[in-house]
């Protein structure tokens, strides 16, 4: 059992990567304090009931998504498992291998890779419906497991691979999309 | 489904550490002797560090101050 004595020395230093999160889940800074606040107080609330030892980070997050599932989504439809169709694998890397000539592949890549701007990534993972976004997150710029982010969002592991996969795949064909509009790929680059 | 088929189809798993020590050993053995593949795996290495990198968000110092105080202050 924690002591509630330790609450603000173990997690506040966790705060600055929860708000990042709540940024992105909620679209906006000023829900994103909302919802960190609300996280923590929570958090507080129940600090004796979390072992001491085990993940807090992952602990903090399962209070994060459920306080945000609860309370802030706006995206009331059911899980779209199947909205995203049937993507392709590697979705970038073969389009872009796709569009343009093997010699200049290596920096084609480049080209994107360098010229993709923060806000064009943000607002690529924002486009993602809630259910993807939250475990692309979880897992992509958060770093847990497989199974860490199925006890965070208490959903088999089998649906955390396919939402996972699913929503890496809507995510690469968003970035496309804002590297065309940037002119960082396309007709220029293709072989005549 | 080819070797190539294969170690393209594990590639994110690959990346986020869940395959077991045997099929890592058999996509590193692959990826030894296919350029086309390794060009693969390193461009979803490096998207997934842009993509983490660029996300970055600063969080603002006044809402870490406010956060600390509600928790001192008690629910």
């Amino acid at each position: 059992m924690a002591d509630q004595a330790n609450f603000e020395r173990d997690a506040m230093p966790l705060a600055p990567q929860l708000y990042g999160a709540a940024v992105r889940l909620t679209r906006n800074p000023a829900d994103a304090e909302d919802l960190v606040q609300e996280t923590f107080l929570k958090a507080y609330r129940a600090y004796n009931t979390f072992e001491e030892g085990t993940n807090l980070k992952a602990w903090l997050y399962r209070i994060l998504t459920n306080t945000f599932i609860n309370n802030y989504r706006r995206d009331t439809r059911r899980p779209q498992e199947t909205d995203l169709g049937e993507l392709e694998d590697l979705y970038l890397f073969r389009r872009l291998a796709r569009e343009t000539s093997p010699t200049s592949s290596g920096s084609a890549e480049d080209q994107l890779l360098e010229g993709l701007v923060e806000e064009d990534i943000k607002q690529a993972i924002e486009s993602l419906p809630e259910n993807f976004r939250m475990v692309v997150l979880l897992a992509d710029l958060e770093g847990f497991s497989y199974k860490e982010i199925a006890d965070i969002l208490d959903i088999p592991i089998g649906t955390v691979m396919s939402r996972l996969h699913r929503g890496r795949k809507a995510l690469q064909v968003a970035l496309w999309d804002f590297a065309t509009k940037r002119g960082l790929v396309g007709e220029g680059d293709r072989p005549r | 489904m080819s070797d190539c088929d294969d170690a393209l189809h594990e590639v994110y798993s690959y990346l986020d550490q869940e395959v077991n020590w045997y099929r890592s050993w058999i996509i590193r053995r692959h990826l030894k002797g296919c350029p086309p593949c390794v060009q693969a795996y390193k461009f979803e290495q490096r998207l997934r560090v842009v993509v983490k990198e660029r996300l970055h968000e600063e969080v603002p110092p006044e809402f870490m101050e406010r956060l600390r105080q509600a928790i001192q202050n008690g629910p």
